[in-house]
């Protein structure tokens, strides 16, 4: 039992202002930090700060299956593994993987597999780790995109990215990105993804209520937000290969240097 | 990507074994070199208390949860300090999934032993109230990326978290619990550092820190873990045997090591900025 107990949620979700608890506009998503490559050992990595989401995402494969019963002798198969580590939210997280947890990495496995050419690795498996080390608030929109740049960083043939965020109402205003304390407060919450090779929807979930003006509204909301999101995974992708130029030229112009003198 | 290999081919083992024997190591370094340590704390928001330890390549983030219960019957007034710690599948293609093995429940216990007979966590200031109310602390440590040498990494975490630490102080008033609305630090509970020191050993070779291509030939391992004067707990694994003469070699060394690594780490300088 731990001794401070939350306090009650807010009555209400948004300052004097106008502006909402952390001081966004209603369209206006969290700072969000990407990077890629920055776990070693793994084939494709990502690292997310989003909002106060810290998040890991690391592909192996293709490579063998195990266990062996599991391979497809006509198709690769993803599996995908969401993981939350004990001391990322408040009250400290059972070490063993809950209901939550196998969901979440079903729903993610099922919104990733469409970009994929799984049918091109017969007998293989593409693993994907997700490990949240820091929670607050849609970790599994965050997780699903850095899913996919994780993915363009393994250099896995893809038919495109895949962005994620969630929209959701509170004190009965449509919001895009909804932090910790606003999706366990608020009305709504609809996370949901997009694949861009088609710019169909690949994940989605809804708890709340809406009517069907709102419907229309909160997916408006998230093409615009899921567009800048979008624009972030690029960066990240590109900025990798930017950091390789960089330090090519430096060897080159030091060599250049040593030429000279 | 790196290569990570699960054997290690014949001319890799003697390419590494002959540098050894030179003094050498494939990375450049001395034998009794560390390599880089890199140290962030108090990274986690919901944590009470956090670090991310780099040891090379090696990166194990660290966090400190904690829970009011009661105590051990045998020990009516002392808190609990508890240390778990998972392979990540994400860290390293030799980690598999699962309930915790061997290696991840080793890593854990020597670090945790490590920390125990050392006189560094307070146990007695964990006490809210005798037989009734105490602290339980969790120090969970998650490895992200293996390159060699787990319980070195995951000792200086274990200790920048504890170090971090901000834990609300809780009192009992009229028999509840409550919270007085302040925090004591990391700073109250922990006495003495101890440090965790790791030596590889091929053939009659002995090593300090080894990578992971070191660790995946060698012979077997030895951790000791040291405070400013004394050798506080110590774990031989794998299948090398040491001599005698090889023990107390190390024991003078780790102590010397120990005192190196303490002043050039400074942990001190990690304690929670508030209170």
């Amino acid at each position: 039992m731990p001794l401070i107990i939350k306090d009650e949620y807010p009555e209400v979700l948004f300052r004097e202002d106008g502006k909402r608890l952390d001081g966004r506009e209603k369209n206006e998503l969290r700072p969000i930090k990407m990077e890629v490559g920055v776990i070693k050992n793994a084939d494709g990595s990502a690292y997310l700060e989003w909002g106060n989401n810290k998040i890991f995402v690391a592909v192996y494969g293709p490579r063998e299956v195990h266990p062996h019963h599991l391979a497809k002798p006509d198709r690769g198969i993803l599996r995908v593994f969401y993981r939350m580590a004990t001391y990322s939210v408040f009250d400290r997280k059972r070490p063993a993987p809950g209901r939550r947890e196998k969901e979440i990495s079903m729903i993610i496995s099922d919104c990733i597999e469409p970009i994929l050419f799984l049918e091109l690795y017969p007998g293989t498996s593409f693993e994907v780790f997700i490990e949240v080390i820091d929670a607050d608030g849609g970790t599994r929109c965050a997780s699903t995109t850095g899913v996919a740049l994780a993915l363009a960083d393994a250099g896995i043939p893809m038919k495109s990215l895949v962005s994620a965020v969630a929209v959701g109402k509170i004190d009965g205003k449509i919001v895009v990105d909804l932090s910790g304390i606003e999706d366990k407060a608020g009305e709504a919450d609809l996370p949901c993804a997009i694949t861009w090779y088609n710019k169909e929807i690949s994940l989605l979930q809804f708890d709340g209520n809406m009517d069907l003006n709102e419907m229309s509204e909160f997916l408006d909301l998230a093409k615009d937000a899921l567009g800048r999101i979008h624009q972030i995974q690029l960066d990240a992708l590109k900025s990798k290969f930017l950091t390789i130029q960089e330090k090519s030229d430096e060897i080159i112009v030091n060599k250049e240097n040593q030429g000279e003198s | 990507m790196m290569d990570v290999k699960r054997v290690i081919s014949k001319i890799e083992k003697n390419y590494i074994i002959n540098n050894l024997r030179k003094q050498e190591r494939i990375d450049g370094r001395g034998l009794w070199d560390y390599r880089k340590f890199k140290i962030q704390s108090d990274i986690i928001s919901s944590a009470e208390g956090s670090a991310d330890v780099c040891l090379g390549e090696t990166r194990i983030i660290t966090g400190l949860k904690y829970e009011v219960g009661k105590p051990f019957p045998d020990l009516p007034n002392e808190g609990v300090c508890t240390v778990m710690a998972e392979l990540l599948p994400l860290a390293s293609p030799l980690f598999e999934r699962g309930p915790p093995d061997e290696q991840s429940i080793e890593l854990a216990r020597v670090v945790d032993r490590g920390i125990r007979h050392a006189d560094c966590v307070q146990t007695k200031k964990l006490c809210i109230k005798e037989n009734e109310a105490v602290y339980i602390l969790f120090i969970d440590m998650y490895v992200i990326n293996y390159d060699g040498n787990l319980i070195d990494a995951g000792g200086i975490s274990a200790l920048t978290t504890l170090i971090s630490a901000h834990i609300p102080e809780g009192k009992i008033e009229n028999g509840n619990l409550e919270w007085t609305g302040k925090y004591f630090t990391g700073e109250s509970i922990v006495n003495e550092l101890p440090i965790v020191i790791t030596y590889g050993k091929i053939g009659d070779i002995i090593f300090l820190d080894p990578n992971l291509p070191e660790e995946l030939v060698c012979d077997g391992r030895i951790s000791i873990s040291v405070t400013e004067d004394k050798i506080t707990s110590i774990q031989k694994s794998g299948a090398a045997t040491f001599s005698i003469d090889d023990l107390k070699m190390l024991g003078d060394k780790s102590l010397e090591i120990g005192k190196k690594l303490r002043k050039d780490l400074n942990l001190w300088q990690y304690k929670a900025k508030y209170k």
